[in-house]
């Protein structure tokens, strides 16, 4: 009998232990609805009475000091993608919007990467949860996002926002879909290349103009064994080898989104291009090189006399290395033209956060994208600013006067084309990865591989048609 | 109905008629009940979503194509596409490959180094935390440093080989013929440690009379490992092979650092290319049916595994 007593106090433990565990669900299911249900209470005029009978504790204390509107929360979830301290710099552009809008808080939520934001907040949209009012994610998501219905236009809230024209254009370019404005730029990159300028000097070389100086450059500052010409990293490859196809004369993607123009013969000029730097000029390591992370400090210690790479390695490469660093755009196929390919992160606002999140949602991306601002941004993370005043603040005076570097970058920027964006992307972008790389390894011919990328990516876009 | 009832109560399911106790008599619930917060999560968290996927499976959805992004039923078409995909069939092939190149190899590595470290000897701690070490690092961290010890050139792992007399290519993570075997290193690297705990526990708990009994009769210390240690260590195997199998699936993190799959897909396997075709490709009935067939795999070697194990006696180490 004692122990029939023991085992009855275990069950009725276990038992509430499980209804505790279901109670924590069923507690915490409302307050992720709980925006929602604010939504009503922000639209009806804040004179009446604080919505006292809602049971949710701190609200109607929070509302009591609001002057003219209702308090409001916003989630921004963000990736860290380069080496510098993002969440504290954009902890502070908080703190001071805040003190700004004190009906307005900003709750930042480090993600990981680019694809983890995209991942988590794709994730709460489709488990019927609610997704943070912003978002910081891939420029060139832009038609996956909104075809899945996860981002909101953002016309009706930008109006004729005259700052929009601010933008660097190559920025913009894969902000519009339909005719409407998705995605504010912010955190923005572009290809480079990286040269020494020591070894230049030391050998007698200028910067090059055109792919035959670039081979040769390279070739001539390979030292066997010690020293490569030229590092050209391609573990994930569409993006570094962009500039070399609109080097070559034809990027490839172009105004549409549904078409790409993978076995055009100047593409496929470009691929033999990086083919033949090592097979023929012997002047970069051959095949694939899974080397994103490593060549930045191959580079700055003079392991390698080029790199291309992000601008945002910039700050980075300038901190270690011991020599004069010079940056550009890369050299086109005919001497004297120049190509790059922007890339980076746009902003977004989430299309199932209530409007009054949309609304603070836009005042922050005005507030983080203000020309000063922007500036400070650059000058702290080595992104380019994505606005053209910016250039003009002193705070970025002073960092260009002391870092050409950063001026360089910029000014590359007015050869770049258009980061490859189409719909379906993750697939075309699979298969062209796929070809490419087996191009790069030798395994199939350019012409080749670029005819069968083009089958199946034509093949992938079908249904888009 | 209700007079043989009673009566076959009095019988278990050989028929041989058990004595009656008070406690026979009616079911007991206790043990349901105890083990009822386990069935609710398991239900929760594995069967539903199991089940939701199955369903899932027949249904064409593409979240990224507008005319698509309602489900249509389209019976077993997921399923053809998949194993008439060339695409596919080569990730099962690597993912074979990478079941095979590192289960046995880690697990045999485990003993070894357990064997080697079962011993009374001065550092023997330290040495077990060294070859433990790679397992509480994050599978992330892990890759990221060997990220660097791939390298070509100066790499640690580059350098190590060509002191050891290696002159092949070193391109590990670029090169279709070795990027497979890169991932497979890492997780060889990072998984032989934490098997090699259960083979110490094991080890340390086996019954010490029976080597005293087979040192008398002059066994060498070779027959006592394979014919006394190793089979009283079956159990332990088996269930090291359970979680070795399942964890080399579920274990992608690595790949995602190191060669995204690349290059070409050569060192694409299964769990990872799910994940593209869910997130990147955003096909929600194609994933759904990989995901079929991964638990389907996992489910036939889990049972398949049970089985064997069930059948060989009862030797409880």
């Amino acid at each position: 009998m004692r122990t029939s007593k023991i085992y009855l106090i275990v069950v009725t433990l276990l038992l509430i232990g499980l209804l505790a565990a279901c109670g924590g669900d069923t507690a915490e299911a409302p307050a992720v609805e709980e925006p929602a249900a604010e939504e009503p209470a922000a639209e009806e005029p804040v004179a009446e009475e604080p919505v006292a009978e809602e049971p949710v504790a701190e609200e109607p204390v929070a509302e009591e000091p609001a002057e003219e509107m209702a308090p409001v929360t916003i989630e921004i979830f963000y990736p860290v993608a380069v080496d510098a301290p993002i969440a504290a710099i954009l902890d502070g552009y908080i703190a001071d919007f805040e003190a700004e809008n004190p009906n307005i808080t900003v709750e930042p939520v480090f993600s990981g990467g680019y694809g983890d934001v995209k991942t988590a907040i794709q994730t709460t949209v489709e488990g019927g949860g609610q997704p943070p009012a912003l978002g910081l994610m891939l420029a060139t998501d832009l038609y996956d996002l909104a075809n899945a219905g996860i981002i909101a236009p953002l016309d009706d809230l930008a109006g004729d926002a005259a700052f929009l024209d601010d933008f660097f254009p190559a920025f913009m370019e894969n902000s519009y879909y339909d005719g409407d404005l998705w995605g504010i730029p912010f955190q923005r990159s572009v290809v480079l290349l990286y040269y020494n300028k020591d070894m230049f000097a030391e050998a007698g070389l200028d910067a090059p103009t055109s792919w035959d100086e670039l081979a040769a450059a390279a070739q001539a500052l390979t030292v066997s064994d010690t020293q490569w010409g030229i590092q050209w990293p391609s573990g994930w490859p569409y993006w570094l080898f962009q500039p070399l196809a609109i080097g070559a004369g034809q990027n490839i993607v172009g105004e549409s989104d549904t078409e790409v123009f993978f076995n055009d013969p100047k593409v496929i000029e470009a691929v033999q291009f990086y083919i033949d730097l090592s097979a023929e000029y012997g002047a970069m390591p051959a095949g694939v090189q899974g080397v994103w992370g490593t060549a930045p400090t191959d580079f700055a210690s003079g392991q390698t006399a080029m790199i291309v790479h992000s601008s945002g390695s910039l700050p980075g490469i300038l901190e270690q290395a011991d020599f004069e660093v010079g940056v550009m755009a890369l050299p086109g196929k005919e001497a004297g033209t120049y190509a790059t390919v922007v890339g980076g992160g746009n902003l977004y606002i989430m299309d199932g956060a209530p409007q009054e999140q949309k609304e603070a949602a836009w005042k922050f991306i005005e507030f983080l994208t203000d020309a000063d601002r922007a500036a400070d941004f650059s000058v702290q993370t080595g992104y380019i600013a994505a606005r053209q005043s910016s250039y003009e603040s002193e705070a970025m005076q002073a960092y260009l006067a002391e870092t050409p570097q950063a001026a360089a970058a910029r000014d590359a920027l007015q050869y770049a084309g258009r980061e490859f964006s189409v719909q379906n992307l993750g697939e075309v972008r699979n298969i062209f990865h796929d070809y490419l790389q087996r191009a790069y390894n030798g395994e199939m011919s350019a012409a080749d591989a670029m005819a069968a990328a083009q089958e199946e990516a034509d093949a992938a876009l079908d249904a888009f048609r | 109905m209700t007079n043989i009832a009673p009566s076959v109560r009095k019988q278990d399911v050989s028929g041989i008629p058990i004595p009656e106790t008070g406690n026979r008599r009616r079911l007991n619930p206790l043990p349901y009940l105890l083990i009822l917060p386990t069935i609710f999560f398991v239900a929760l968290f594995t069967v539903w979503p199991t089940l939701l996927a199955i369903y899932q499976s027949f249904f064409r959805q593409r979240l990224n194509i507008l005319k698509f992004r309602d489900p249509t039923f389209i019976g077993l078409e997921n399923y053809q596409t998949l194993l008439t995909d060339e695409r596919f069939l080569r990730v099962l092939q690597n993912t074979f490959y990478y079941i095979l190149g590192t289960v046995p190899i880690s697990i045999l590595l485990a003993f070894l180094f357990a064997l080697l470290l079962n011993r009374k000897v001065r550092g023997v701690g330290f040495a077990r935390l060294g070859f433990f070490y790679p397992t509480i690092m994050p599978l992330v961290s892990a890759a990221t440093i060997w990220m660097f010890f791939f390298t070509p050139d100066y790499g640690l792992f580059n350098s190590t080989l060509q002191l050891l007399g290696y002159s092949g290519p070193q391109n590990w993570t670029g090169n279709p013929d070795l990027a497979l075997l890169a991932i497979m290193i890492v997780m060889v690297w990072k998984n032989a440690g934490f098997y090699m705990i259960f083979y110490l526990a094991g080890l340390q708990s086996l019954p010490t009379d029976v080597f005293e009994a087979a040192a008398i009769d002059g066994a060498s210390s070779w027959q006592m490992l394979w014919r006394i240690a190793f089979p009283l260590l079956r159990r332990t195997t088996l269930f090291i092979t359970t979680i070795a199998f399942i964890g080399a699936f579920r274990e992608v993190d690595h790949i995602f650092v190191l060669t995204k799959g690349g290059p070409s897909r050569a060192s694409t396997v299964l769990l990872y290319h799910l994940w593209q075709v869910r997130f990147e490709n955003q096909d929600v009935g194609q994933a759904a049916a990989i995901t079929v067939i991964l638990v389907a795999v996992l489910l036939i070697f889990t049972i398949s595994n049970f089985v064997v194990s069930e059948r060989g006696g009862s030797d409880d180490v």
